[in-house]
């Protein structure tokens, strides 16, 4: 890594990375396909969920998720991971949250990550969540066109087994 | 173990030896390399092929409203992603 990040932004950056892998695992494991899916593999808890835990998870995801997507609903992947714990929620509070690394770039990584794997669903939230933070077409091609270039460097590296000679700064 | 030559900088010539000199130009002043790194060398056994990803390159990394920090982060991002060490 060659980033002049130190050792908390690199942290924060590996935490964006496996947070956003594991999400879109989640949600192709889910079988949600598109944003607007409203129910995959597991049905979706009802607004009014009875257990109280649950309801107030409900509602502080519902406070917080529909406005920075600039939807009306909470995506069924909420919905849904509502059902367990709080973890999954708290970990994206914790994980996504303005650090080292500015909240935007963190989305920005994410959505880089959902393309990489080709996880439609997550592609989709995290681009809605850029757009409504003020990013346009231009910086969503900006954004696959990295994704884009390290696929073929990954390819050729991997293809050909190439050692890395990127030495660290001293 | 590669499995492929890497090609020396030394060695080349024509249009291979102008992206290499490019290489290093833009790798020296973003992370002062000394030498051209592996990734564009294991390339340059075909000229019109390294020339074509070097000029990808330039368009997809040194161009645009990111800065150069916000676009490695998510280059690294993707290289985890991919599995890639390199």
């Amino acid at each position: 890594m060659r980033l002049g990040l130190d050792e908390v932004g690199v942290t924060e950056l590996m935490a964006v990375t496996e947070h956003a892998r594991a999400m879109s695992t989640t949600a192709a494991g889910l079988l949600l396909e598109r944003l607007d899916d409203d129910a995959g593999l597991v049905t979706p808890v009802a607004g009014d969920s009875e257990n109280e835990e649950v309801g107030a998870l409900l509602a502080e995801i519902r406070a917080a998720v529909p406005p920075a997507l600039g939807r009306r609903e909470v995506p069924a992947l909420w919905r849904i991971l509502a059902r367990n714990p709080r973890s999954t929620w708290r970990k994206e509070q914790v994980v996504m949250r303005e650090g080292a690394l500015g909240a935007r770039d963190k989305r920005r990584v994410a959505l880089g990550v959902a393309m990489s794997v080709r996880a439609r669903y997550m592609v989709e939230y995290h681009a809605a969540i850029v757009r409504v933070a003020g990013d346009t077409e231009t910086d969503l091609l900006e954004i696959l066109g990295v994704v884009d270039h390290y696929t073929t460097l990954n390819t050729l590296s991997e293809g050909m087994q190439i050692e890395s000679d990127i030495v660290p700064p001293a | 173990m590669t499995t492929i030559r890497m090609v020396d900088p030394a060695q080349v010539t024509g249009k291979t030896r102008a992206v290499f000199e490019a290489v290093l130009r833009r790798e020296e002043k973003v992370f002062g390399a000394t030498a051209v790194s592996n990734i564009w060398r294991c390339q340059g056994h075909v000229a019109d092929y390294v020339e074509a990803n070097w000029e990808r390159s330039r368009a997809l990394m040194q161009r645009g409203r990111f800065t150069p920090l916000q676009r490695e982060l998510i280059a690294t991002a993707v290289s985890v992603a991919n599995a890639c060490t390199y």
